[in-house]
């Protein structure tokens, strides 16, 4: 579904027929996802050609694990982005839920599926006071959330001391390492709830009024809809999806890290934008974002395949997502070339 | 949207699609050059020095035997496990002759490691110690050993009375928090010594810098600092001379940093426990080079710890 309108020709108004360079970056361009797709198959075409270790099943297990973690994160991240809204505050609700996690089920014993629940119930309360506080005291996102990433952060520490928590039971280890017919299941549990938010952005009224009030929450509150509430609702969603990534890394790792959850803050956001999502809300898709995703992720993998000196990682994986998310504007530049 | 559900479903196919491997590691064919991937905790000059020693047996075993040894060095950005997993991952997807790890926790590299055995890649640890019931060289220097003489060395400056300060480094390192603990038991042996403040630089010099300078504020009667990690001793010994009370309060560092042993030259900081990474890189590579060759190598290989001052530097 696509929430702009599109006009179609008169039929005496055919367009020019354009050249088949420029016809193909027309088509590009015109639609965010496609050009994520683009960019992401041209990436996986290189990444194939350039190294003999890519194409493996072993590296595409590897690749899609690590999606995983920071694909729930970016799922979250971007509903909020598309509300007009930020959460830097995901990661640290991670990390807190899987040291919560590993201290319910190792220090207090506690059965491990219920600590997992009572985790993402904890995740979910976490963004929605983070959503509470925004609506009610009428607080900017991004600064309210970077204090709460200190707090979060804080009570990881305070509840860890700093040191790892070890003898997470090998029941919910199957979650972090466990593979359903070489699929990791990290991944198959990132597939699912991907669709599920997916169909409620693109299928549902919730995600058409999260759509308007990221264009015009003014408008959107005009119209009826409750603004604040769906803002707390995305942003409960936001924690749980993190808590749920943060439960995983526990799993996949055997011990709670109080450092799980250190590297989720801009990824998802850099996901979010080379997938499409628009800074100012209103536009993109949590589907784009997750590919987005997958070129950071592929990114990450290649620079290790080739060797690349860890001093440069930074360099080629910045400038990388600078040139996928610079397509858009450099497309229009070359469309817009030869016209008067 | 359907082009992206297909695109989603094709990335799901790829692992079944993929061939089944591509590479083998080639430590039986003895033309091919042979390869080690040396993976540190994070970027950091200490492995930058770890790395060089790595380099230097290299091209001594190459130089020995002439066969081509390659040494890839593949730092995570940060010094977080699930990043440090990430890199082992790939680097084992790489099928290289061996991999040399320094494991930030090595309850948390568990899971991975396991990869590289079913991989049937060899594995060689330095500067920590490998996870119970795995067949793993670990080359390096007792982490207790570094703080007990360090915080010994101190004691013994200050005529073992006063107030003295700690400075943590990451406090989720198991190697920074263990130098803590004995530098603290240390402390603790003498009744007149009191450890008054730890700080906690998470391995920067500037937060090292920045909290060295409120302690000492603080804490006007200090007469000595100890340090958990390289960077802290550097930002402290430049906070002590930034304060003017160069002489007046003692430090003995750790580890071997150009900085640290400038500080030492200049007489900030009396004298410094070096671990020597030149050698544990150096001792690592010739471990995994064994290990390759299908040789048993020592459980441990202790580097030792230099004592740096200004009159050995």
């Amino acid at each position: 579904m696509s929430l702009e309108t599109t006009v179609p020709a008169a039929p005496s108004q055919q367009p020019p027929k354009l050249p088949p360079l420029k016809a193909l970056v027309s088509r590009l361009a015109g639609n965010p996802l496609r050009g994520v797709i683009a960019a992401l198959v041209i990436i996986f075409g290189a990444s194939c050609a350039l190294s003999p270790h890519f194409l493996t099943t072993f590296n595409m297990v590897i690749i899609a694990r690590a999606l995983a973690f920071i694909g729930l994160v970016t799922i979250g991240q971007s509903v909020l982005m598309i509300l007009g809204e930020l959460d830097l505050s995901v990661g640290a609700i991670g990390g807190l839920s899987g040291v919560v996690g590993g201290i319910l089920m190792v220090q207090l014993g506690l059965n491990p599926w219920l600590a997992l629940g009572l985790c993402l119930l904890m995740g979910g309360a976490c963004g929605l006071l983070n959503g509470a506080l925004i609506t009610q005291l009428r607080l900017h996102s991004l600064v309210l959330t970077i204090g709460m990433a200190g707090v979060y952060g804080g009570a990881n520490l305070v509840a860890t001391k700093g040191v790892a928590i070890t003898g997470v039971p090998r029941d919910i280890t199957f979650l972090g390492r466990g593979l359903v017919m070489g699929v990791p299941v990290p991944f198959l549990v990132l597939l699912v709830c991907l669709a599920i938010v997916a169909f409620v952005m693109l299928r549902t009224p919730v995600g058409r009024y999260i759509y308007a009030i990221g264009s015009n929450p003014d408008a959107a509150r005009m119209l009826g809809i409750r603004v604040n509430a769906i803002r707390m609702g995305a942003f409960a969603l936001a924690g749980f999806l993190s808590a749920l990534a943060g439960i995983l890394m526990v799993a996949r790792l055997g011990t709670a890290q109080p450092s799980i959850g250190d590297t989720w803050v801009l990824g998802p956001i850099a996901a979010a934008v080379i997938g499409g999502v628009a800074t100012t809300g209103g536009i993109g898709s949590p589907i784009g974002a997750v590919l987005g995703a997958v070129i950071i992720g592929i990114i990450e993998d290649i620079i290790v395949l080739f060797g690349i000196s860890p001093y440069w990682q930074s360099v080629v994986s910045g400038g990388i997502v600078v040139l996928a998310i610079s397509f858009d504007a450099l497309a229009r530049r070359y469309l817009n070339r030869d016209a008067v | 949207m359907k082009t992206a559900f297909a695109f989603a479903a094709m990335l799901t196919a790829a692992p079944f699609l993929a061939p089944l491997a591509a590479g083998q590691a080639h430590a039986a064919d003895n033309s091919a050059p042979l390869r080690f991937v040396l993976i540190p905790k994070t970027v950091h000059p200490w492995f930058d020095k770890a790395n060089n020693g790595a380099q230097a047996a290299a091209a001594m075993i190459s130089q020995a035997t002439g066969r081509k040894v390659e040494i890839e060095y593949r730092a995570p950005q940060t010094a977080d496990v699930s990043s440090q997993n990430d890199i082992i991952e790939r680097a084992i997807a790489t099928h290289p002759d061996g991999l040399i790890l320094d494991l930030l926790d090595e309850k948390g590299n568990r899971a991975t490691m396991d990869e590289a055995v079913d991989e049937k890649i060899p594995m060689t640890v330095f500067d920590s110690l490998p996870p119970e019931g795995m067949d793993i060289t670990a080359v390096g220097a007792d982490f207790c050993e570094q703080g007990t003489m360090a915080a010994e060395r101190l004691a013994n400056l200050v005529g073992k009375k006063g107030e003295v300060a700690i400075m943590m480094g990451v406090p989720t390192a198991p190697n920074h928090t263990l130098r803590a603990e004995c530098e603290k038991k240390v402390f603790a042996k003498y009744p007149d010594m009191k450890v008054v403040a730890t700080g906690v630089d998470n391995d920067s010099i500037e937060t090292a810098q920045k909290q060295a300078s409120a302690i000492m504020q603080a804490h006007p009667d200090l007469v000595g600092w100890v340090e958990c990690d390289a960077s802290g001793p550097v930002g402290v010994g430049q906070a002590i001379r930034e304060s003017g009370k160069t002489g007046k309060v003692k430090e003995v560092g750790l580890d071997n940093l150009n900085d640290m042993i400038q500080l030492i030259k200049e007489g900030v900081a009396e004298s410094s426990a070096s671990s020597r990474p030149e050698m544990q890189g150096y001792w690592a590579v010739v471990s995994a080079w064994q290990r390759a060759m299908g040789q048993k190598t020592p459980k441990y290989i202790d580097t030792g710890i230099d004592l740096l001052t200004s009159k050995n530097l």
